[in-house]
């Protein structure tokens, strides 16, 4: 009797520090954010509002243009960051590529740069006064018009490697007999990269599409350490204004209210970004059996 | 003058049947390796600007160009500079930076292997549904949770504390899933039941069979998890208000945020302390990262397939 009752215990004993931990620091803080997002502070005293908090987030359209900003930010950096990350690990799996090693190596160091001090090295990069090279061009990068494309750039540098790393791990599982035969069949590098190398990636780039959106909709580091170098809109992105409504405005409801908002987008547009590479995927496999199928 | 030689290099190498003729290969040759150079000097600019600004003063930021060394290098006088401002307040926050990526990298390990132990060797009413909350947990953005956390930790009095900041970081659903998927595939079911028929009970079959089969499973989240927390900005910049505890990115940032202040004016030599700060904070990172990068390389590769 004890021991059958230690044995159905025992694999609760293994997760007890784990479920513990996550229930207090992640599972316990949303369903608080949401109880919180259900009041409002008035002279120190909260007061029980319903989904009013909701309702006034839905009509707040510096929040919506926030939102709207980072996903215009995630799909420009998204595609000129993967589109890199491909290229790059698609040239260094290709025989004309030397000293593979060493480009692996230099292209992925970023990602051992915390992101803060990405944006320092970038932000005194695109400021005036350091970089006479700015101004004999002309060009500010932390003007308004320049400003999101030089974020782009700053996410760039740290994850194009990463994602690189991850395409190349994808890559090296592939047997060199494949390419091989290809190759007999009079393949050149081109169409080796198009017809077996992209296909064979794809759900790995459907997966980097998807993490790569995740961390986009969350930017906050660098536009947040480039205030300190030019005047940067509270509503770039919302995790910025989030950040601003509950400590500078000191309004924690609210920002939980939009905290809830920005972590339902965020999945809502994962989930459904997943679906449509799974289709697409899909109908992609189909066309390129019967491509096969007819001798193509 | 270098991809001259190495196109020449990879002319005896013409292997297979359908060889495209030896000059075009060597041109193809030639023109990658430029295009990869150009990129690796893309990825090493920063690197390599802070490496030159560490060694200038203030004025000199501003009057030599970018990429060229001062006459007369100061990067001895920046490094005291940085060691003794504020009462040595650098040094407090490196060590910082180590106690919260030591401790969450450390507990995180221990924690994980036991709830990866358990939900995959073991079969018990509620694993599954456990561990589906915990991979869709995944889904949820870190910065969500974080002024929920806030909110959360005030009336525990864990705001501008230590483990304030390390107990949400070791609850890693990652380190769980990671781990679960390894020990399911690793570690054989005869050992642990060979181990239990000898009469070791639960505990010592993890300790003394499962522990030393994972360990290159743990190293990899180790790593990954120590670099995740020293990286970790947005955390520490909620939860901490007390500059003695701060890591090393938010001990920096306090300080660039003051650059455009009216300090600024007054004698603090910021740039000098932001770029050298910023110098010394990456050197450990780049030099860990070379020496234990197949470590990483696994574990990300390995972690996100699956996902």
């Amino acid at each position: 009797m004890d021991s059958t009752l230690g044995k159905r215990l025992s694999p609760w004993a293994f997760m007890l520090p784990f479920l513990l931990l996550f229930v207090a620091f992640l599972i316990v803080p949303m369903v608080y954010a949401f109880y919180t997002s259900l009041f409002i502070h008035r002279m120190g005293n909260s007061y029980f509002v319903g989904f009013q908090n909701y309702a006034n987030a839905f009509q707040d359209t510096a929040f919506w243009g926030s939102v709207l900003n980072v996903i215009k930010y995630a799909i420009i950096q998204g595609v000129i960051m993967l589109a890199l990350s491909l290229a790059l690990a698609l040239l260094l799996d290709t025989r004309y590529a030397k000293f593979k090693a060493f480009f692996r190596l230099v292209y992925f160091l970023p990602y051992a740069v915390p992101g803060v001090f990405a944006s320092i090295m970038w932000g005194f990069l695109y400021s005036k006064p350091l970089d006479p090279l700015l101004q004999m061009l002309h060009f500010d990068p932390l003007a308004s018009g320049a400003f999101l494309y030089s974020i782009v750039n700053i996410a760039t540098w740290e994850w194009a490697g990463y994602n690189m790393t991850l395409y190349a791990a994808s890559l090296t599982g592939v047997s060199n007999e494949l390419y091989e035969a290809a190759r007999m069949d009079g393949c050149n590098e081109w169409q080796l990269a198009w017809y077996i190398k992209i296909p064979l990636l794809r759900p790995t780039i459907v997966m980097t599409i998807v993490l790569s959106f995740i961390g986009s909709m969350q930017l906050f580091n660098e536009p947040f350490l480039l205030e300190a170098l030019t005047p940067v809109s509270q509503t770039f992105a919302p995790n910025l204004d989030i950040y601003n409504m509950a400590f500078s405005l000191t309004n924690l409801p609210y920002a939980a209210t939009l905290s809830v908002l920005l972590g339902a987008i965020t999945i809502a547009i994962s989930v459904v970004v997943m679906m449509v590479t799974r289709l697409f995927n899909r109908a992609a496999e189909r066309r390129q059996a019967t491509a096969l199928v007819a001798g193509v | 003058m270098l991809e001259v030689k190495l196109g020449r290099e990879s002319l005896p190498r013409v292997e297979s049947r359908v060889r495209p003729s030896s000059v075009l290969k060597s041109f193809v040759t030639f023109v990658v390796t430029v295009v990869l150079l150009v990129l690796a000097f893309y990825f090493l600019i920063p690197v390599v600007w802070i490496l030159v600004a560490s060694t200038k003063t203030q004025a000199e930021l501003s009057s030599t160009g970018i990429f060229s060394f001062p006459a007369h290098i100061v990067l001895w006088e920046n490094l005291k500079l940085l060691f003794t401002y504020s009462g040595g307040v650098y040094v407090r926050w490196f060590v910082n930076s180590i106690i919260y990526a030591g401790s969450v990298a450390i507990c995180t390990c221990v924690i994980c292997s036991m709830a990866g132990y358990a939900l995959a060797k073991h079969k018990f009413r509620g694993r599954n549904i456990t561990f589906f909350v915990i991979l869709a947990s995944m889904m949820i953005p870190g910065t969500v949770t974080a002024i929920p956390l806030f909110v959360v930790e005030q009336p525990l009095h864990l705001v501008d504390t230590y483990l304030g900041v390390i107990f949400p970081l070791i609850a890693s659903p990652f380190g769980v899933y990671f781990l679960r998927i390894y020990i399911r595939d690793v570690v054989p079911n005869e050992m642990i039941e060979a181990s239990k028929v000898d009469g070791a009970s639960e505990g010592r079959t993890f300790w003394m069979i499962v522990l030393p089969i994972i360990r290159p499973a743990l190293s990899t989240l180790f790593l990954i998890s120590f670099i995740g927390t020293w990286n970790n900005f947005f955390l520490p910049l909620v939860l901490l208000h007390n500059q003695s505890l701060y890591p090393l990115p938010v001990g920096i940032e306090s300080l660039l945020s003051l650059i455009n202040t009216a300090a600024a004016n007054q004698s603090l030599p910021l740039y000098q302390l932001v770029i050298t700060g910023s110098l010394i904070s990456i050197i450990p990172m780049i030099v860990g990262f070379i020496v234990f990068r197949k470590h990483i390389v696994t574990g990300l590769t390995q972690g996100s397939i699956k996902l």
